[in-house]
């Protein structure tokens, strides 16, 4: 067993269970902690796909939605406890994904045809549950009202514990990354992402393990919807978001492609600032925060394209190559 | 409920429509055709048209249809600036490269358009063209009647210049095969240039028509962003009647869901059809390639 597969996870946890007394316990605070941790687990998601698949995904926010629908409706419509709800909006996300993904592999759709219809999916997806008015419709479905309550993961008043489940989630997602990263579903990844043909002609089977990363990514991606949904106390096909999908694969990006630690990372520290930017310029200039994730990306494209995880990289192999010589 | 005539207006009402959306979609099968650039921010170049065409109606009295007339030059030069500040830089990367950064300006043009025009829906106050024609029992509006005409002249036009032009034909030549075409002594650079002035200018013009029927706001440039990758991966590349021909085919299909199931399903239709066509018919219906 690899020593970073634990070591990784605890050292996030522990770093994010520093932030609720640092934030005083302050719900509202919680709460926006907690939403930057369901989208820096996306993006740590997305790593499978995007980072060592080589495959730039924009349907984030379709699974994402798929995972706030499943949880929430079953919780709305036969009180199925989010307990179980939650991981079955994963694997609908993830039965969608095969659904759309299979053939799209098998005809070799890729790069620039991929990511827009991945892109159509959320659109899809949004307008089909705004015509679709037994399940969605224009109003908001609210989630019932059931108090305090264990089993159905309703803690009103107190983002604590979704703050904690984001937490696990998001450990458990980087976890997963390096799981990957160092077996030989990894490695066969990051020969598709170098060059697709080579890889094939190695005999790697391209379809059947571009579909395993989809597989896992959606799934989890469908897991933050669930948790979200459960913040938010309300359905609505709004929330096939594909600001969601551009958010996921510009801060993939920008963390640099199949960097474990760089994406979760920029996206902690970019999603605070945009956080502060949306409070504290929002009702002037609405999007100034989305303004700032245009321009880094494409500096960071321009410019620097492995993104911050090249650099994490480089600053490690300086403090290993250091320690290295002094036991020398 | 489906009677001859219904069908039948509802046709005409398609084909007019997507002679508007090729006109919408010529601009970004020029620059991912010749350019051999991938551009997913083309739809909200497509909104900020409208805006623009907008921002002309309402200051200087000017009818929309009217507004490319300013529209046209100020976009062709848009088209230079961004292919000097942007595109040129990322013409030889690799597609991700070339999908982020333009992922980056579509973020930028909606953000812009919200910030400058806000989250409202805008349309313009009046336009000229707001009667309709009467043949029969069909009805056809004057306002798209006109964008047809508008449309089908600019694929005349453009037409002519790709296939007689020393500068057309050098634009085909660099489509087909980069390499050779440069070594033929096409200069490339300028030519790239070029194709973008002209494929964005030519977005002012759809921007103008598609604001006389069709109101906007930031989140339209992705709708017709998706759209007109649609329209440009059902003709596939090369020759500009392909184009002309998908668009129609788009148009017809979001009329026909507009009318017999629900207007607010016709992106449901329209991109389903995409991903089908991405699957059975990658080359595109009219393509060569």
């Amino acid at each position: 067993m690899d020593r970073r597969l634990i070591l990784a996870p605890l050292i996030s946890l522990g770093v994010l269970s520093i932030i609720p007394p640092l934030l005083g316990f302050n719900n509202y605070y919680l709460l926006l902690a907690s939403l930057i941790l369901l989208y820096t687990t996306m993006v740590s998601a997305w790593n499978i796909i995007g980072g060592f698949a080589g495959q730039v995904d924009l349907a984030a926010g379709a699974y994402h939605g798929i995972g706030i629908f499943v949880t929430g409706l079953l919780f709305i419509f036969y009180r199925v406890t989010p307990l179980i709800g939650i991981f079955l909006g994963g694997a609908v996300a993830s039965l969608l994904a095969v659904a759309i993904g299979y053939p799209t592999f098998r005809f070799g759709l890729r790069e620039v045809w991929y990511a827009l219809s991945s892109l159509a999916l959320v659109v899809i997806l949004y307008k089909l549950f705004l015509v679709w008015e037994s399940v969605g419709g224009t109003i908001e479905r609210y989630l019932p009202k059931v108090g305090f309550s264990w089993f159905y993961l309703t803690f009103p008043g107190n983002y604590l514990y979704y703050y904690l489940m984001s937490a696990l989630l998001l450990a458990a997602t980087i976890a997963i990354n390096i799981r990957i990263r160092y077996s030989r579903l990894g490695y066969y990844l990051l020969a598709i992402r170098e060059n697709e043909e080579a890889a094939e002609m190695l005999g790697i089977d391209v379809r059947r393990y571009k579909l395993y990363a989809l597989i896992i990514y959606s799934f989890i991606v469908g897991l933050t919807g669930g948790i979200f949904v459960l913040m938010l106390g309300y359905v609505h096909p709004v929330l096939f978001d594909s600001w969601i999908s551009i958010q996921t694969a510009i801060l993939g990006i920008v963390g640099g492609l199949g960097s474990i630690a760089g994406g979760p990372i920029i996206a902690v520290i970019l999603l605070a600032v945009a956080e502060y930017l949306r409070v504290r310029f929002g009702g002037y200039i609405p999007g100034l925060h989305q303004i700032l994730f245009a321009i880094i990306l494409m500096l960071i494209v321009l410019f620097k394209p492995g993104g911050i995880g090249e650099w994490l990289d480089s600053l490690w192999h300086r403090i290993t190559a250091r320690r290295r010589m002094e036991v020398a | 409920m489906l009677s001859p005539t219904l069908l039948l207006q509802n046709l005409i009402f398609g084909v007019l429509l997507g002679s508007i959306y090729a006109l919408a979609a010529i601009g970004l099968s020029l620059i991912f055709g010749v350019v051999n650039l991938t551009n997913f921010a083309h739809g909200d170049f497509i909104m900020l048209a409208m805006y623009i065409s907008y921002f002309l109606g309402v200051s200087l009295k000017l009818d929309p249809i009217l507004t490319p007339i300013i529209g046209f030059p100020a976009f062709f030069l848009l088209g230079v600036a961004v292919y000097l500040a942007i595109f040129h830089k990322i013409i030889r990367a690799p597609p991700l490269s070339q999908i982020a950064v333009t992922v980056g300006l579509l973020v930028l043009l909606r953000n812009f358009a919200l910030a400058v025009w806000h989250a409202e829906p805008k349309s313009i106050p009046r336009t000229l063209l707001g009667y309709s024609y009467r043949l029969g029992p069909l009805l056809i509006p004057a306002d798209r009647l006109t964008g047809m005409l508008i449309s089908i002249a600019t694929f005349l036009i453009l037409h002519l210049f790709l296939t007689k032009t020393k500068t057309g034909i050098a634009m085909r030549a660099l489509a087909d095969d980069l390499d050779s075409a440069a070594l033929m002594g096409v200069n490339v650079r300028n030519l790239n240039m070029l194709t973008c002035a002209l494929g964005i200018g030519i977005v002012a013009l759809a921007g103008g028509i598609l604001l006389t029927f069709q109101p906007v706001n930031p989140m339209t440039g992705l709708i017709y962003g998706l759209l007109t990758w649609s329209v440009v991966a059902m003709a596939g590349l090369g020759g500009v009647s392909g184009i002309l021909l998908s668009g129609i085919i788009f148009g017809i299909a979001d009329a026909f869901t507009a009318a017999f199931w629900d207007p607010r399903a016709r992106e449901i239709t329209i991109y389903i059809l995409f991903i089908l066509l991405l699957w059975f018919r990658p080359k595109g219906l009219f393509g060569r390639r």
